[in-house]
């Protein structure tokens, strides 16, 4: 599935620890990377990072390595597209054709933000790979986030995997009658899909509004905590 | 493409969460207003933000072969209005960042500005526009959804530029807005048809939803 990070938030050793602490370590974290912008530093991080996720954590290596292999790609060729066009200055590498060259401004902008991100990227994993949404809406609703904002989330988050279903269930039935043939074809399905979905969504969201009207919603969604297990 | 964690300098990060910041409060003020006088309406505000998110899981079929996926903004736009959108917006891309690994904390003010922001409001303004001049709803809503798309990644290229002017910002700029051309036009190409097609729909089965929310051309209300 898609949403294999929503389902080892919930399955992991650090799930059940404070999330106001993996909220703010995470910030924290992420600010003193920015502010340093220090290569050394930048590493450290992405490796203790990683050992934390991997080893207290206990998220297995091949999760951990999907979460980075998309972003990562794209990193490689934005840093890559930073080197060869930006920059002044002297050159110290020359491609040969079109005039294209490696100037060592850009070569310090290419790396720099290719161990930026790589060290930021183990932090955002921190927190998204240990904490379930649920949590962090909690945190932010007790820090002063408008609670009208954390109600839309808490509603959003609810919608999100019933539509998840359903745009499966039909994208089945789409292909299996060749609904994604050919490119046109692809184009209509899509279309049919998604305006059914908005469709059915307006349906669901006013059963939803009638089942939190019947249970005597006022506004507000209180939240249980149940006692951690020792 | 959202920026991604940690691509922005510290910097910019903090000027365009205050941008963000600025906008996002005062979409909160008019959600407020708007769930005061009809509760009823929160659930679809939520099921939309969903829809939206949700959207974002679809792949899109591209004309250069590179797969990308529909935002959904300019159809949040011209359903809802900007202020609104930007809310939506934002909580959809905090939930990307954290379920999906797509954008990021650090950047999500930015990422809010461009996708939450100048896209959905390009979009109003330029439906709003077309609708008042008497063309039909279904085109209009093709253009705002193309031109919404392609004002999101203008957006980006400025913040970019802005955080690396080398060797001038002019030429960053340049060099951006060329390489997002190239491969974002046949996506928002994409994005225009494909919000037609589900705009086509809406008008046959919930006319009276649409002209509820006030969002079609005068002459087909």
């Amino acid at each position: 599935m898609k949403f294999d990070m929503d389902y080892i938030a919930h399955h992991n050793e650090l799930t059940e620890t404070n999330p106001y602490f993996k909220l703010f370590l995470t910030i924290i974290l992420l600010i003193v990377t920015l502010a340093l912008d220090n290569l050394y530093f930048d590493v450290l991080i992405f490796v203790v990072m990683s050992i934390v996720i991997l080893a207290i954590a206990r998220i297995s290596i091949w999760s951990y390595l999907k979460f980075l292999t998309i972003p990562v790609a794209f990193l490689v060729i934005t840093c890559l597209f930073l080197m060869f066009f930006f920059g002044k200055g002297e050159v110290i590498f020359e491609i040969g054709f079109f005039g294209i060259v490696v100037t060592a401004d850009s070569f310090h902008y290419a790396v720099y933000t290719f161990f930026r991100v790589m060290g930021c990227f183990p932090c955002l994993g921190f927190l998204a790979l240990t904490t379930p949404i649920a949590k962090i809406l909690h945190c932010l609703a007790t820090l002063k986030v408008p609670k009208i904002m954390i109600e839309i989330g808490l509603l959003m988050y609810n919608a999100i995997f019933i539509f998840l279903n359903e745009i499966d269930t039909m994208q089945k039935a789409q292909d299996t009658r060749l609904g994604y043939h050919s490119y046109w074809s692809s184009f209509k399905s899509l279309g049919a899909l998604t305006s059914t979905i908005f469709l059915r969504s307006l349906d669901k969201s006013e059963t939803l509004q009638f089942a939190l009207d019947s249970r005597g919603y006022t506004g507000e969604l209180p939240l249980y905590e149940p006692k951690r297990e020792e | 493409m959202h920026i991604m964690e940690g691509y922005l300098p510290l910097t910019w990060c903090i000027i365009w969460f205050v941008v963000a910041f600025i906008v996002v409060a005062f979409g909160l003020y008019q959600i407020k207003k708007i769930v005061d006088e009809t509760p009823e309406s929160k659930a679809l505000l939520a099921v939309s933000g969903a829809f939206m998110f949700v959207l974002s899981s679809l792949k899109l079929p591209s004309v250069t072969g590179s797969c990308s996926h529909p935002c959904g903004n300019g159809l949040g736009a011209a359903l809802f209005g900007p202020a609104v959108t930007a809310v939506l917006a934002t909580i959809v891309l905090l939930f990307q960042a954290i379920l999906l690994a797509h954008g990021g904390l650090t950047t999500l003010g930015a990422n809010i500005v461009s996708m939450g922001i100048v896209g959905p409001l390009a979009a109003w303004l330029i439906y709003k526009g077309l609708t008042k001049a008497n063309v039909s709803s279904t085109i209009a809503i093709f253009f705002a959804a193309f031109l919404g798309d392609l004002l999101t990644y203008v957006a980006t290229s400025f913040q970019l530029a802005f955080a690396f002017p080398a060797p001038t910002f002019g030429t960053a700029l340049t060099n951006f807005l060329v390489i997002f051309a190239v491969t974002q036009v046949p996506l928002a190409v994409g994005e225009g048809i494909l919000t037609v097609i589900i705009w086509d729909r809406l008008k046959a089965y919930k006319p009276k939803l649409l002209d509820k929310l006030n969002a079609l051309a005068p002459n087909e209300a």
